[in-house]
């Protein structure tokens, strides 16, 4: 039995305009203990929605939440097993950092000298030894950002839930931050719920990764899954870059089937369901090619430098959209209006199941 | 970079803006240590007689025809002068605490003819005074109340609680309610999240209304004036029944009191707000 159930989860709200608005669409989800799962998705597709709903301000109109086996859909926030690390950290700025992070206790009447050697053992947990006789506004918002996770893992949650905790942060301290909160859910053994519109930060962190689009669930899996294996073009052009294709099937070759576009571009796909004469959309990412003596002529359009790699845009000589790919830089690296040849292995193309 | 002709003239403007606004006080100010009693206008010597006067210490200065003194009876000023802190105190005890209570329900709350109610709470403000205390005056007498302290707490009440809302449901609009969803979130309920979390973070505007309260009541002159009754008198009517025989010196220096008072409690108030602040 999974710990958190999610079953048909529906929430509609009323638009100023007076339309409905199905912010939660029948969501089924099923949440492992100790699992680190992201929710990622389009801005407005129910993310925030759904964590409230888990949390407990807001209501499902219909369906059920059920935590252990129990259903908790009707509980108050304040009873339910869960916490949150609200992305405006809400900290209380009235209080120090140390009765910010105890206030889980204080408010079960935890007794002083217990309440105080745990904020001590889960400030040093998140790296903000000595630091809690200070007021939120004296720290940096990293710091801040640890401060709302210290509050909200002290009173050990079964789940914890975060709303794009980590989007106010700058590059490198966000990178740091994804590593340290992989480690704490690791240690803590405590379910993650993790919301994100970062695919890069989602492919990082997650055990599995949920991909929402209009208050609908588009695909579950693993990043690997939803990274390599995309159900639809959404989700395909969601996460990283992408080349798709819209291909008619020649025919069939043992494992392999052969393909053309509307422009005359030549493609080899694994078989899979495909049927002579039927249209596919093939996902190839910018890292499946390489440059090669042979295979799609083509003209180098643009080159983006990216550190150790290149990116490059690719113009098929016979025409068609051009094709992003990835390179290493070197000395030998082609240049804007080099001819080049894009070879790829034919097991990569992956064909979307439906469009 | 700046036009210095601009620059001079903004200069200019805001000095005699606040000379405008200011010159008055100064002008009572100094009248008041003037030991001349019978032209203030005309500066004779410096003085502390009228304080000591009001005081109803030292001599008491005699009108120049001999007839009366200034203030007949320091004993019915002192009087006055708890009458109105203990209207004070009173109305704006419980002005805040409604209109705290109110601000908080109308932000945090769903009910029916919110608007309504939100809109009703202004009125008491923008109603002229003369109305709000023609109308007090003609509600105890209809209903049967007796005119007294009482009838002038309540007729404080009316309007010191719209002013109270006013400021804390503007401290409200600035809170972020995340800071409630997470109290709640961490196992505290509705009522703990109110005394531990909103209150404390409600407290400089909670503050502010009362002290703004506070000097409201104290100054409040046309009100009380219909609903106080005859056997009490807030200061301000006992001055303006001094004035209305002539203005004396002693005015000045009860003015000027006044004025002192009014200083120590906006300063009061901005001190509150500063050591809030962090
Ligand atoms: N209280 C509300 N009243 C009306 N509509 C709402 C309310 N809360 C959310 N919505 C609508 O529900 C939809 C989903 O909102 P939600 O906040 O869950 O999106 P999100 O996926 O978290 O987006 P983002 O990535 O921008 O945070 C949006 O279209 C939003 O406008
Ligand atoms: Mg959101």
């Amino acid at each position: 039995m999974a710990l958190l159930e999610i079953r048909n989860a529906r929430r509609e709200f009323v638009t100023p305009e007076g339309t409905r608005l199905a912010a939660l669409d029948g969501i089924d989800l099923d949440i492992g203990a100790n699992e680190f799962v992201t929710l990622l998705g389009p801005s407005g597709c129910g993310k925030t929605t759904l964590l409230r709903a888990i949390a407990g301000f807001e209501t499902l109109d219909s369906g059920t939440l059920a935590l252990d086996g129990n259903d908790i859909s009707t509980q108050p926030p304040h009873r339910r097993p869960v916490n949150t690390v609200f992305q405006s950290y809400a900290l209380f700025s009235h209080m120090t950092v140390a009765r910010n992070v105890g206030y889980a206790l204080e408010v079960r009447s935890v007794e002083r000298q217990v309440r105080e050697h745990a904020v001590a053992e889960v400030l040093e947990k998140v790296g903000l030894s000595g630091m809690g006789t200070r007021r939120p506004n004296q720290l940096s918002g990293g710091q801040r950002q640890r401060v709302a996770l210290a509050r909200a893992i002290i009173g050990k949650p079964r789940l914890l839930l975060l709303d794009e905790p980590l989007s106010a942060l700058d590059r490198n301290l966000r990178q740091q931050m994804q590593l340290e909160l992989k480690t704490l859910q690791n240690t803590l053994g405590i379910a993650f719920v993790f919301v994100t519109h970062d695919q890069e930060e989602a492919l990082t962190m997650s055990d599995r990764i949920v991909v929402m689009r209009a208050g609908k669930i588009e695909q579950i899996g693993s990043p690997r899954q939803i990274y390599r294996h995309p159900k639809s073009r959404f989700v395909a052009e969601f996460i990283g870059e992408t080349n798709l294709f819209t291909v008619t099937i020649d025919r069939i070759d043992g494992s392999h089937a052969l393909a053309h576009t509307a422009d005359g571009l030549e493609l080899i796909l694994p078989a899979g369901n495909c049927k002579p004469g039927g249209n596919v959309q093939v996902v190839l990412r910018p890292a499946d090619f390489s440059i090669s003596d042979q295979g799609i002529a083509a003209t180098v359009t643009k080159a983006v430098y990216l550190g150790s790699d290149l990116h490059l845009f690719v113009q098929p000589t016979v025409g068609g959209p051009e094709i992003s790919i990835t390179a290493r830089d070197s000395a030998q690296a082609p240049q804007p209006g080099s001819k080049v040849h894009l070879a790829y292995d034919p097991a990569a193309p992956h064909v979307l199941e439906t469009a | 970079m700046r036009n210095p002709l601009g620059w001079a003239a903004l200069t200019l403007f805001s000095l005699v803006f606040f000379l405008f606004i200011y010159a008055p006080l100064l002008v009572i100010i100094g009248y008041s240590f003037n030991s001349n009693p019978v032209n203030m206008m005309q500066w004779e010597h410096f003085t502390f007689d009228w304080y000591r006067g009001l005081l109803g210490l030292g001599e008491r200065a005699a009108d120049p025809n001999n007839r009366a003194v200034y203030v007949e009876s320091t004993e019915k000023m002192l009087a006055a002068l708890r009458t109105s802190l203990m209207v004070a105190g009173l109305s704006t005890t419980i002005s805040t605490v409604i209109g705290t209570a109110t601000a908080i329900a109308l932000a945090r709350y769903r009910f029916r003819a919110k608007g309504f109610y939100n809109g009703f709470l202004m009125l008491p403000m923008m109603m002229p005074d003369i109305v709000l205390g023609i109308g007090l005056l003609i509600f105890f007498v209809t209903v049967g109340i007796h005119l007294s302290m009482l009838t002038i707490i309540i007729g404080h009440c009316t309007f010191l609680s719209s002013y109270v809302f006013i400021i804390v449901q503007a401290r409200i609009a600035g809170l972020d309610p995340a800071l409630e969803e997470a109290s709640a979130d961490l196992g505290a309920s509705e009522w703990v999240t109110l005394r531990k979390v909103l209150l404390p973070q409600l407290a400089p505007g909670i503050l502010g209304g009362a002290l703004l309260a506070f000097v409201i009541s104290m100054d409040d002159l046309v009100i009380t004036y219909f609903v106080a009754g005859t056997d009490n008198t807030t200061l301000p009517v006992f001055i303006f029944g001094m004035v209305r025989r002539g203005v004396k010196p002693e005015i000045n220096a009860i003015a000027t009191l006044m004025i002192l008072t009014s200083v120590l409690i906006a300063a009061l108030g901005l001190w509150l707000r500063s050591r809030k602040a962090d």
